[in-house]
């Protein structure tokens, strides 16, 4: 068996290794890219497809350049997309070599032209799997397993492209499927709160973040609002992901937009669906566009208050507005560009 | 499968086809069932069922959402922030995929660009497989959860474009088997659990699937279709059921709420 990543003796004898003291954590994004994200790491890409995508942290690796990335995630959108796009508009500065994943689109804005474009191309090696045999890879690995069994993505032609393995169950004599433990050489994550020392919140669906952070070898994490420890320590039932899982802790508003943020901020749909057009555009032979939007919004901003900084207000305040609001509260609210 | 109780007398007269598979997809519901819902017409579909024979549908989203109500507009994707609203449970992607292999979803929807007699779907790649699964002539998005419900949901209603090209004796690529090569027990062999699809919902018929061939059949045809129109559109032999009926054109009321009540902005559902 090749793991990609950790294998799970590695990623036991690395946690093993690491200093889990209650430290504060606080550093900022470059400080912490620099440090966690190396060339030719396994990447765990936090968050499902637009919701809660770490659109910051992948910002920011673009902008320091690493190369021969391979990422791991369930369904993912943005995140993949502005990765690709990257390494299509500048390989010798940013690439990646691999993608482990379920689904690379964005629901209803349609299917990814970047990862079309890296795969007719033969840019990229891909290893496909099911949602939940991702999930169940992250799982396994937090739970500090080899593998996990499963009854999802058997029987057509998924596990002839992957490392999964069918055995026959010892108790019931029936056909079952193995998938090996997934362990990241670094998780990258965006939540809601947490506090100085990396515990975390994260608001409405956990998507498998929780999972993620246990299984990877370090985690960086971005949120919308650093919290004291106290509301933590008052209530941790609700804590997500524990402090001695994180190493990194940057206070970031906004850093999944486009993306959608729990209860904090819907997508910035005008956003997104214009990158997605540019990519789009890239495919079928139309450059140029793309390259000017990294130029301005990814290589021509110095961090991530850069990025919003050039978003205009009225489409932050509508995804502010918009979010976590019944129809009727949303009646007379328009998207700005829509 | 649900008695549609047809409450609505007037059938409306001017329709899309995405309305008259949304209003197919919401008959097919049973009231009190737990339904996994894709992103798109699905939404709509529950949402009708909701608003009309089935109230207590319990919807399941595989961002980890179980039994919202979809007030708040209709989400844009399964982690979306509105499938979460009035929810009864709420967690990840493991949950709500545990939830699906334990037994708890009845019903899942899903689709895909290919689907073969069987009702077995590609949403991966069109090319030769597997030599050219690395560089396909056309990559799809992949499988995402529909290859999980595919595997585990009691039984899975398909919504597939009615083309030629995408009604195939073969699939290019197998995402989400179905009833894989129809023989006995072939699920249960292959390691599934669940029965497999059991409707096919397209603009130009209803179809299920025969009980002993796994064969695909034609059980109803749209409004405006007839058994040539959709074997001509279809790049298999079907069978026809043999209490073939044309199936129920919307009625007014349908349209209404799904105009002005589900998704008024045709998010989804194009006019």
């Amino acid at each position: 068996m090749e793991w990609t990543g950790l294998s799970p003796d590695d990623a036991r004898e690395k946690l093993e290794q690491k200093d889990k003291s209650k430290r504060d954590k606080r550093m900022s994004l470059t400080e912490a890219v620099k440090e966690f994200v190396k060339d030719g790491d396994h990447v765990g890409v936090g968050g499902f497809v637009n919701s809660r995508p770490p659109v910051a942290i992948a910002h920011e690796i673009i902008r320091q350049g690493r190369q021969d990335l391979s990422l791991a995630f369930q369904s993912a959108g943005l995140v993949p997309d502005y990765l690709m796009g990257a390494m299509a508009i500048r390989p010798d500065h940013f690439s990646i070599s691999r993608l482990e994943f379920a689904y690379v689109g964005h629901e209803y804005a349609g299917t990814s032209s970047m990862l079309r474009y890296m795969t007719e191309n033969n840019k990229i090696v891909i290893e496909d799997w099911t949602n939940y045999n991702m999930s169940t890879r992250f799982k396994a690995g937090s739970m500090g397993l080899p593998f996990l069994p499963t009854r999802s993505g058997l029987g057509g032609d998924i596990e002839k492209c992957n490392r999964s393995q069918y055995i026959k169950c010892p108790f019931t004599d029936r056909d079952i499927l193995l998938v090996p433990a997934c362990h990241p050489d670094v998780g990258i994550i965006h939540v809601q709160e947490a506090d100085i020392y990396g515990n975390c919140r994260i608001k409405g669906q956990t998507f498998t973040c929780p999972e993620m952070a246990m299984a990877s070898k370090n985690v960086i994490v971005t949120c919308e609002k650093l919290v004291e420890h106290d509301v933590i320590a008052t209530e941790p039932t609700r804590t997500s992901i524990p402090y001695f899982a994180v190493d990194a802790v940057v206070e970031l508003p906004f850093g999944s937009f486009p993306g959608l943020c729990h209860d904090i901020h819907y997508y910035g749909k005008t956003h997104l669906e214009y990158y997605k057009g540019l990519t789009n555009g890239f495919r079928k032979g139309v450059v140029e566009p793309l390259r000017e939007y990294f130029d301005k919004y990814v290589f021509g901003v110095k961090d991530t208050d850069g990025f919003i900084g050039l978003m205009p207000y009225e489409q932050l305040k509508y995804a502010r507005q918009v979010e976590s609001r019944s129809l009727h509260l949303q009646q007379g609210l328009q998207e700005p560009g829509a | 499968m649900t008695e549609y109780a047809n409450d609505f007398s007037e059938y409306a007269t001017d329709f899309s086809p995405s309305e008259m598979i949304v209003t197919a997809g919401a008959r097919q519901l049973e009231n009190k069932k737990v339904i996994f819902a894709g992103t798109g017409l699905p939404m709509v579909g529950i949402t009708l069922a909701q608003l009309t024979h089935g109230p207590d549908i319990i919807p399941v989203f595989e961002g980890g959402a179980v039994g919202p109500t979809l007030n708040r507009s209709l989400p844009l994707s399964v982690g979306d922030s509105r499938t979460t609203s009035k929810a009864n449970f709420i967690q990840g992607l493991n949950s709500s995929f545990e939830l699906t292999q334990r037994g708890f979803i009845d019903v899942g929807f899903i689709g895909g660009a290919e689907v073969d007699p069987y009702g077995n779907l590609n949403s991966t790649m069109i090319g030769n497989f597997p030599e050219n699964y690395m560089n396909p002539d056309i990559r799809l998005p992949g499988s995402g959860g529909a290859g999980d419900m595919s595997c585990s949901c009691t039984y899975t209603i398909l919504i597939v474009q009615h083309e030629l090209r995408r009604f195939v004796e073969e699939l290019q690529y197998m995402t989400s088997p179905g009833h894989l090569d129809g023989s006995p027990d072939a699920r249960k062999n292959a390691g599934l659990q669940g029965k497999g699809p059991r409707r096919v919902i397209t603009t130009k018929a209803l179809m299920g699937f025969d009980d002993e061939t796994k064969r695909m059949k034609i059980l109803a045809t749209m409004p405006g279709e007839t058994v040539e129109s959709v074997q001509a559109a279809t790049g298999f032999e079907l069978l026809v059921d043999e209490n073939l009926y044309e199936f129920e054109p919307p009625t007014k009321e349908e349209i209404r709420l799904i105009r002005e009540d589900i998704d008024p902005t045709q998010i989804y559902c194009k006019r």
